[in-house]
């Protein structure tokens, strides 16, 4: 589900082959770290998948068991004002959180790595123009721009997933850009240029390969910064409403019963933390992975 | 040095020209018409007082014009009333600022005091289980939601214990908050730290310092410690930036009275005048402060000279 689980190996620069990217993956999950995260990674999208099968109520019932009890053995982490199962409820908001994550990564790293390559590679005043305005918008910080673009969308989900999209574009477009600059000067590139090869090919064929393996690594720290401003912008209540299951917004909703019933904000963020957890360690392992050069005992 | 603070101040003054437009821009990007947005949660409104309502706030002019009624008006320090009260929106925002200000600031002493201490030993202590338990500790502190952590210290601090009150705005209601999200982003420091410090110790000017025979604590803190915080002090300015956009979220936490409470409620009744206040004041707070910052760095370290 997530960007470097699904690209094809063949692709990336470093394991061209099949061998080369199980020797790859061996590299990277000798990190106990990397380990970890890849196991929660692994449990979080198959519970979001077997979610009917493993949630024992439905997430939205009212009344599948008393109003606001502590987590017991037939409501593992209690019930909420409505009676609701939190357990059901964070189950099914698994699968939110995976969609939004991924989402909103995919907008923030096809708008950010076009802009990044296409400043990089023409250079003048297009170069000029995009990369001060990245600067400008860097300067920013992701939560004003997220507030911004929410402010003008209006809260809901689908719309706090585009801001939190649209808030990490400069991040992308400027690491997209550093890479291109580092490629534009290589002899394959100038190779490439001097036999005559059309812009359009130079990007794809040649510049997009050679950048791929920073963009893997932002793109799975980037699902934990996407999963974390998204569920921060639900619990402002400015991202999904209620009787949504999204983890943001069962804490938000709890804070109303925080004193008598402090498992409702206590799981959720548990859940959101271990979930963002998972993509850090894993980010972490893949950069280490990834570039050798870099020294991390 | 004089012509890198110039450009630094033009540029500073580029950013802050480009979030005037942007935010006059901002109002017509809602999809639908503003104006009826805008008051569709306070009273029943005639179409005749909506259309005196779009000719107050200059929507009925070409775009270039509104710009430049914007802009004459801000500069005349007028932005504009609230929607709901005609409060006005600059006095509104002047009054919540300091107390952001006190929050980014005292949040951003308990991250450079807990995540340089932290990257620091580590860094000196690489490969134990200090390292280890440090480290386990940072990228822990990087994934845990800063609202989650301040409902968590509110519940062990405020009901259980009962040391700290939930929420108010004297100064010891400041504890809190500044510890959610100092911690937050004391993480991100203290991985930053550590990388730098590792980078110095293995420097030959340390192994020089030892050979003379000067004391451990001489060569940690005079050769050590120095060389690895210019690194952090650079990161000050981005840091204090993140500690604005991080205040957002911890002042609706511990409903701390400044601008970026005022911000999420004036999102939620769509009052468009002080949303737009916001943005400028936090754009020109961050940028003024980033120049500062740099201007510090600059003469914090004598070796760098800007041309």
């Amino acid at each position: 589900m997530t960007p470097p689980l699904t690209s094809p190996p063949s692709t990336a620069p470093l394991p061209t082959q099949r061998s080369e990217f199980r020797q790859f993956l061996r590299v990277l999950f000798r990190s106990p770290g990397a380990k970890i995260g890849g196991v929660i990674l692994l449990v979080l999208i198959t519970v979001a998948l077997l979610a009917p099968v493993i949630a024992p109520f439905d997430p939205t019932a009212m009344g599948a068991g008393p109003i606001l009890k502590p987590p017991s053995a037939a409501h593992w982490f209690g019930t909420d004002e409505f009676g609701r199962d939190l357990f059901s409820r964070i189950v099914y908001g698994s699968r939110l959180t995976l969609m939004i994550g991924v989402i909103a990564v995919c907008i923030s790293m096809t708008a950010g790595v076009l802009i990044g390559m296409v400043a990089g590679y023409a250079g003048g005043w297009l170069e000029a123009v995009l990369m001060r305005a990245m600067d400008v918008l860097f300067s920013f910080t992701e939560t004003l721009i997220a507030l911004a673009a929410v402010a003008v969308l209006g809260p809901s989900l689908t719309n706090a997933m585009i801001a939190v999209g649209i808030s990490s574009i400069p991040f992308y477009a400027r690491v997209t850009y550093g890479a291109v600059l580092v490629e534009k000067n290589k002899e394959y590139f100038k190779a490439a240029q001097a036999v005559g090869a059309k812009p359009v090919r130079l990007i794809i064929r040649h510049l997009f390969p050679n950048i791929l393996s920073p963009i893997i690594v932002i793109a799975t720290v980037g699902v934990s910064v996407a999963v974390l401003s998204a569920s921060a912008l639900s619990f402002l209540g400015l991202g999904a409403q209620p009787p949504s299951p999204e983890w943001g917004a069962i804490l938000a909703a709890g804070r109303d019963y925080f004193k008598r019933a402090p498992w409702i904000t206590t799981f959720p963020g548990l859940a959101i933390a271990i979930t963002v957890l998972g993509f850090n360690l894993l980010g972490d392992g893949l950069r280490e992975a990834l570039d050798p050069q870099q020294r991390r005992s | 040095m004089t012509r890198y603070l110039i450009k630094r101040i033009l540029g500073g003054l580029l950013t802050i020209w480009i979030t005037t437009i942007a935010v006059t821009l901002l109002i017509h990007l809602v999809p639908g018409d503003p104006v009826q947005i805008m008051y569709a949660q306070s009273q029943s409104t005639t179409p005749e007082q909506l259309e005196q309502i779009r000719r107050n706030l200059g929507l009925d002019r070409p775009i270039y014009e509104q710009y430049l009624m914007y802009m004459g008006r801000i500069l005349r320090g007028d932005f504009g009333t609230t929607i709901r009260g005609n409060q006005p929106v600059l006095d509104l925002l002047l009054v919540r600022l300091p107390n952001t200000l006190l929050l980014a600031v005292s949040s951003l002493l308990v991250t450079m005091l807990v995540g340089v201490t932290a990257g620091f030993f580590a860094a000196y202590k690489r490969g134990t289980w200090i390292d280890t338990t440090l480290m386990t500790g940072a990228i822990l502190g990087i994934s845990i939601p800063s609202f989650w952590l301040g409902l968590m210290l509110i519940y062990v601090f405020s009901i259980r214990l009962g040391w700290l009150p939930v929420s108010g705005t004297d100064l010891k209601n400041l504890i809190l908050p500044a510890i959610t999200l100092g911690l937050a982003n004391a993480a991100s420091v203290s991985r930053l730290t550590r990388s730098s410090m590792l980078d110095v110790l293995s420097q030959d000017y340390m192994r020089t310092a030892r050979a003379k025979g000067l004391g451990e604590n001489i060569v940690l803190s005079r050769h050590a410690f120095r060389n690895g915080m210019i690194n952090v002090v650079n990161m000050l300015g981005l840091q204090f930036t993140y500690m604005m956009g991080g205040a957002i979220v911890v002042e609706n936490v511990f409903a701390w009275n400044g601008i970026g409470r005022l911000a999420i409620q004036s999102i939620f009744q769509r009052d468009y005048p002080t949303i737009q206040g916001f943005i400028l004041i936090f754009a020109t707070v961050v940028v003024l402060v980033s120049i500062l910052l740099d201007i510090l760095y600059v003469w914090i370290d004598p070796r760098i000279t800007y041309s």
